[in-house]
């Protein structure tokens, strides 16, 4: 029950925060949740699965367009564009796993930026559909009536709300899949593959839903994301975000859980409290990256977990 | 008496090389086969046609009387086929007691699904895999370990949680891939009196390859002898030991191409 717990005070007093912050705090926290959902999302195929992937923000991208698209073409609120874009992100997912039942290591990786190149172009392209490179903007969120009262979903208030309750949500599941049976499967699977399909794991089984889970998360936030900013252009779903949920992933600790979550809130910091020299972030996540790989290669988490089973 | 498993006419071809050239080979129920030969000899490589780690270019391969040619590892496994490695293989980042819960997965009745919902019946069957992993691992004297990393352990420890794992599945064929190897001589006998114990108490079926002869005297019921990756002599393991051609196979050769040089 304790990691519950933990959770559901951390929730408690976030979805107090917003009383105690102003508008740009909140946003910035906002950010931290989407970034949240991306790297524990990632954890869950590369951490624990071990099948590396560079395509974060490419399933990213698939949710947030799906949103846009479908509230362009149809008017459809978030509360139907959140389940449309888990369910075209991990279509897509799905697709990208199938190569991984064949390829391993850095030759996953490379198809993994492969899809991430090819939905970046389509999307960056494909104008009569896409909006091209000036991309797509969304309505702003239709109240909510629940019939004795109705909820305001345009300030940025309630959207925080909504993104802190979607969020607990996907790291609820996340952490049900990473400690149940498949979650010791998927951990089976990245240590010997061989050994796990012959004590009788299904591996394509593993591999296919590790892609899946990990991109109907990523999609989620891609929803969340494309509602928050009231629109979607493709520059704000490349291999750069791939490679930043990579780095939020690798130094929290791979196969952690809670590892990627610090990870997430110490990168989307970083560059906030770096102000103007902000536009260095890829330079300093490069650097960060390049150190723990060396020094921690099992991440912060991973390296005191390791210290406290000796 | 039945064979547990029969491969015909097994065939496997890396390149030009033929690993293993058309060898017949079947494990009668509840009994020990012995597949020995000099290094080299195919052994390997049969006892991952037969597990389905690799798949033969050309033969038949019935267990318990199905085809199994075509079918991939993990069914075989399932099918009730365990077996040990070699070199060691457990996984290393969890605890002996998940690995040998892992190996009973596919046992399961619930689903992955109740499994992430946490209902009540799979949390139950999740515990009585504990249990079991628990029990069978007191049965090797090994219960202090259940919490700890494989890696905590000893090779000799590591190669009965190995067969432990084996165990775990309830199989009907036991295949141990040289289990002798790397083992002090007073472990060797503790490993000869448990394979015999598998066999008479658990019923298992046995596919042995070693190198250790005293194990291959003391255990098998019969023996294979592979060279070049062909069979070159079959009977019971005092009668195959002595016969010449056996005999050349191991060192006769050897002696041959110094005599030459």
């Amino acid at each position: 029950m304790k990691p519950y717990l933990t959770g559901l005070g951390i929730a408690l007093a976030l979805a107090f925060a917003p009383f105690f912050l102003g508008g740009y705090e909140t946003n910035v926290l906002m950010m931290m949740l989407f970034f949240i959902i991306l790297a524990v999302g990632l954890d869950l195929v590369a951490g624990y699965c071990g099948q590396f992937s560079f395509a974060t923000g490419a399933f990213y991208g698939l949710g947030a367009y799906t949103a846009a698209i479908l509230n362009r073409d149809m008017g459809s609120p978030i509360w139907l564009n959140l389940p449309a874009g888990a369910l075209v992100a991990g279509l897509f997912g799905l697709l990208l796993g199938i190569p991984a039942l064949r390829l391993k290591g850095h030759f996953l990786a490379i198809v993994t930026i492969a899809f991430q190149t090819i939905v970046y172009l389509t999307i960056s392209q494909w104008t009569s559909f896409t909006g091209g490179q000036v991309g797509l903007s969304l309505a702003n969120p239709a109240p909510l009536n629940l019939g004795f009262v109705t909820i305001e979903m345009g300030s940025l208030r309630s959207y925080y709300w909504l993104t802190l309750a979607v969020s607990v949500i996907c790291l609820l599941v996340a952490w049900r899949l990473a400690h149940s049976r498949i979650g010791s499967e998927w951990i089976a699977i990245r240590d010997d593959e061989t050994l796990a399909a012959a004590v009788g794991i299904d591996t394509t089984r593993g591999k296919l839903s590790a892609f899946v889970a990990s991109a109907a998360l990523a999609g989620v936030a891609g929803v969340l994301t494309a509602h928050a900013l009231r629109g979607v252009t493709p520059d704000d779903y490349t291999i750069w975000i791939s490679a930043t949920v990579v780095a939020m992933m690798v130094l929290g600790g791979r196969g952690t859980f809670i590892g990627p979550i610090l990870g997430a809130v110490f990168l989307v910091l970083v560059p906030e409290l770096l102000g103007k020299f902000a536009e260095y972030k890829m330079l300093i996540y490069g650097v960060l990256l390049v150190l723990a790989i060396t020094l921690m290669p099992e991440g912060v988490i991973g390296r005191l977990r390791k210290r406290a089973a000796r | 008496m039945s064979a547990i498993i029969e491969a015909r006419g097994i065939t496997k071809r890396f390149g030009g090389v033929v690993a293993v050239d058309a060898v017949d080979l079947a494990v009668e129920k509840g009994q020990i086969l012995g597949l020995i030969g000099p290094n080299g000899s195919g052994k390997s490589t049969m006892v991952n046609l037969v597990t389905g780690e690799m798949m033969a270019d050309e033969g038949s391969l019935s267990f318990n009387g199905a085809d199994i040619a075509r079918m991939a590892l993990h069914r075989r496994a399932r099918a009730g086929m365990a077996r040990s490695f070699q070199m060691l293989r457990l996984f290393q980042s969890l605890s002996v007691e998940e690995n040998l819960v892992l190996a009973n997965h596919m046992r399961m009745k619930t689903s992955v699904v109740d499994s992430f919902f946490g209902r009540a019946d799979s949390r139950a069957e999740d515990a009585r895999a504990r249990v079991k992993a628990r029990e069978l691992l007191a049965w090797f004297d090994l219960q202090e370990f259940a919490d700890r990393p494989v890696t905590a352990m000893s090779i000799g420890q590591q190669r009965m949680v190995e067969i432990a794992r084996g165990l775990m599945s309830e199989p009907t064929l036991l295949v141990l891939d040289e289990p002798a190897a790397g083992l002090s001589p007073p472990n060797v006998d503790k490993l000869i009196a448990l394979i015999r114990r598998l066999r008479d108490e658990f019923g298992i079926s046995i596919l042995l390859v070693e190198h250790v002869m005293r194990v291959v005297r003391d255990l098998c019921d019969r023996v294979v002898v592979l060279d070049s990756g062909k069979k070159i002599a079959e009977g019971a393991p005092d009668v195959v030991v002595k016969d010449p051609v056996v005999v050349e196979a191991y060192i006769g050769s050897g002696w041959k191409r110094r005599a030459q040089a």
